[in-house]
């Protein structure tokens, strides 16, 4: 047979088109089940450890189970719409449309003695994109506060990750001395009005409420958390405060 | 526009191929002996970048992308051809550079005196697959961010192979200790610009 | 095994390593070497490709149509990637994130064209595959090394365990921020060319 001839050639091309071709596809399906997989299993483990709780692999379905009870998706004005599954809503997505057209997915946890609200928040850091999750818990209602009660005010527990932020500055922010200052700071000021948590520069006093510390080196990164809080909680202001579940 | 020019300095500066990713090491390192051939190399892939990026962008977002089919009606919108990204890229890069080659013989053969040799070896040069990844991977909204970080990628990777190929020429004479020379002190070299560019990192425009 | 098949192995490690003596294939591999574990990974994917696609092409060199053979390698290579990648994602989701594109990048990565070019167009499959796994440790032997120094120096730890005591960064030690950055990868290969080459004079450029 000549190798050189036009119709060999074409021919040889297509065979090797159509092989490599089905083999890929093959492969494709085969593996996209443990792929996919292996997102849902992450993104339960992150829901999870925002709440405080550590979750292995092997446990992680069990937990989420047992912990989160609920999670449904609402909008700007705290109102819920049915129809659209929280865990699979792309917030890249919904974070570009105007305010009050986004579906904000809400994730309940409920631990011994309270409620948490878990939210998803995404946004830019240095490199790139940077997210996480933000859990809020149930303040009690004493007789002694009036109509400017506000169920959901404090942070309960921050996770945060990055895409690529640099080593041993911004990346960071996926360490526990970063995330655990968020604990127990507050969303709303004396007057119920919404603020996002501060990352200041070193010397954030621990009594402040609403004040971190900022990581020496990674200040455009830390500054990307603080919008990224404000931009991806503020949504949630009438449902944070309407909440009377 | 701001945020075009923004998006053009970051990947010629802070964002550079050479320094900050290690693309393209290969031909940098090879083609860095003489000042004039690195100026021709680093003109071919800012032009070669240039247009495959914008090409990848737009199979991207009408072919690959999960749901990417849906323009073909709602029968194809669950397909998912992403993993066929690499493959793709590759071709388009391999016909584009082919193509390129072609052009340019017909209509400036004095071009292509100065180019030709480059053209075949930059379908393998991992700065332009590498430039179609990142594009895919940092999902540019629009086909004109996608050529502007082409372009600037491109151009930071000119920037980097003509700076080290002006060094080595200065050094050819220098006193280098033997086994340094050649490879190991380039190396070296590049790792210190390397850090001269971190100087650029943070900077906000 | 036979004297011959065995220098094939070897020969790469050392006088023939792809990395510090063919300058091949340097693009994919020093960014992933800040930690030991994704670079281990990435060396076993390129061995794996190189060696295989060394095999494909040495069993089909003598059909391969002249015109189209680089395509024909591309698109070996390629699909060989994808399979890789595919299975990175399946099986090891975590060291998948962190390598990202650097997985993509093998295709270009100059010593599967270069092996494939150079050695399995004119040789028999189990020679070119020998070939193939020996050029893929050489290159792999360089990321070990490279990432084992960064991640020793860089966050005192190896493979994720912390290695340096705790009473070490009492006493005033620090871990080396620099090693984590990526112009300390192209220093780290440049020294380790010069004692390479020290050693063995004969790689010594003139």
């Amino acid at each position: 047979m000549n190798v050189q001839s036009n119709s060999y050639t074409f021919v040889y091309s297509s065979i090797i088109v159509v092989v490599v071709a089905t083999l890929l596809a093959l492969a494709a399906t085969a593996l996209k089940p443990a792929q996919d997989r292996n997102v849902e299993i992450e993104k339960k483990q992150n829901i999870l450890s925002s709440a405080r709780i550590t979750a292995s692999r092997e446990n992680v379905q069990k937990l989420y189970d047992q912990y989160i009870t609920d999670s449904y998706t609402i909008n700007s004005k705290g109102e819920k719409i049915e129809g659209i599954d929280p865990f699979e809503i792309n917030l890249r997505e919904e974070l570009k449309k105007p305010q009050d057209q986004r579906n904000l997915p809400v994730f309940e946890c409920t631990l011994d003695d309270s409620l948490l609200l878990v939210i998803p928040v995404y946004g830019k850091g240095l490199w790139g994109p940077i997210w996480g999750y933000v859990s809020l818990v149930r303040d009690k209602k004493t007789p002694s506060d009036s109509a400017s009660f506000i169920p959901y005010k404090k942070i309960y527990g921050a996770i945060f990750d990055h895409k690529g932020e640099t080593p041993g500055l911004g990346a960071e922010i996926n360490q526990a001395f970063f995330q655990i200052p968020f604990r127990n700071k507050v969303i709303f000021d004396g007057s119920g009005r919404f603020h996002s948590i501060k990352v200041v520069k070193g010397g954030a006093g621990l009594s402040s409420l609403n004040e971190v510390d900022g990581i020496s080196g990674g200040t455009i990164t830390s500054k990307g958390v603080q919008a990224m809080l404000d931009t991806c909680l503020v949504s949630y202001q009438t449902y944070f405060k309407s909440s009377n579940k | 526009m701001e945020n075009l020019f923004d998006l053009f300095v970051r990947n010629v500066f802070i964002e550079n191929m050479i320094f900050a990713y290690f693309l393209g090491m290969c031909s940098y390192l090879a083609v860095s002996k003489t000042l004039k051939t690195s100026v021709g190399l680093g003109i071919a892939v800012i032009f070669v970048i240039t247009v495959t990026v914008p090409v990848n962008w737009l199979l991207e977002k009408y072919l690959l992308k999960a749901g990417a089919l849906a323009w073909l009606g709602p029968a194809f919108a669950n397909f998912d051809l992403s993993f066929l990204s690499f493959l793709l890229f590759i071709a388009v890069i391999a016909a584009i550079v082919q193509l390129i080659e072609m052009v340019i013989e017909k209509f400036s053969p004095s071009l292509y005196n100065a180019l030709g040799i480059f053209l075949p070896l930059i379908a393998v040069n991992c700065a332009v697959l590498g430039a179609a990844l990142f594009m895919q991977e940092r999902e540019y909204g629009t086909i004109a961010e996608a050529t502007v970080y082409g372009f600037g990628a491109g151009f930071g990777w000119a920037l980097a192979i003509v700076v080290l190929a002006a060094i080595r020429e200065k050094i050819r004479y220098s006193n280098i200790p033997a086994p340094l020379r050649g490879l190991g002190i380039s190396f070296i070299l590049t790792g210190l610009l390397a850090i001269a560019f971190m100087g650029f990192m943070g900077i906000k425009i | 095994m036979a004297s011959k098949n065995l220098k094939l192995l070897i020969n790469p490690l050392n006088n023939e390593n792809p990395i510090t003596v063919q300058v091949l294939g340097i693009c994919s591999a020093l960014a992933v070497t800040v930690q030991v574990k994704p670079a281990l990974i990435m060396a076993l994917s390129v061995t794996v490709v190189t060696g295989f696609s060394n095999l494909i092409i040495a069993s089909l060199r003598n059909t391969i149509p002249p015109r189209i053979r680089i395509i024909v390698q591309l698109v070996v290579i390629a699909a060989l990637v994808i399979i890789v990648d595919q299975l990175l994602k399946a099986y090891v989701y975590d060291v998948s994130k962190k390598l990202s594109v650097f997985v993509g990048l093998i295709i270009t990565n100059c010593i599967l064209m270069g092996r494939l070019e150079a050695f399995a167009m004119a040789n028999k499959p189990w020679e070119s595959f020998l070939d193939g796994i020996g050029n893929g440790f050489g290159y792999g032997m360089i990321l070990v090394v490279v990432s084992v120094l960064r991640e020793l120096f860089g966050s005192g730890s190896l493979l994720g365990f912390q290695l340096i005591p705790q009473s070490f960064y009492e006493a005033g030690y620090k871990d080396n921020g620099m090693m984590i950055l990526p112009p300390m990868a192209l220093i780290t290969v440049g020294i380790i060319i010069w004692i390479q080459r020290t050693k063995n004079r004969k790689l010594i450029e003139k």
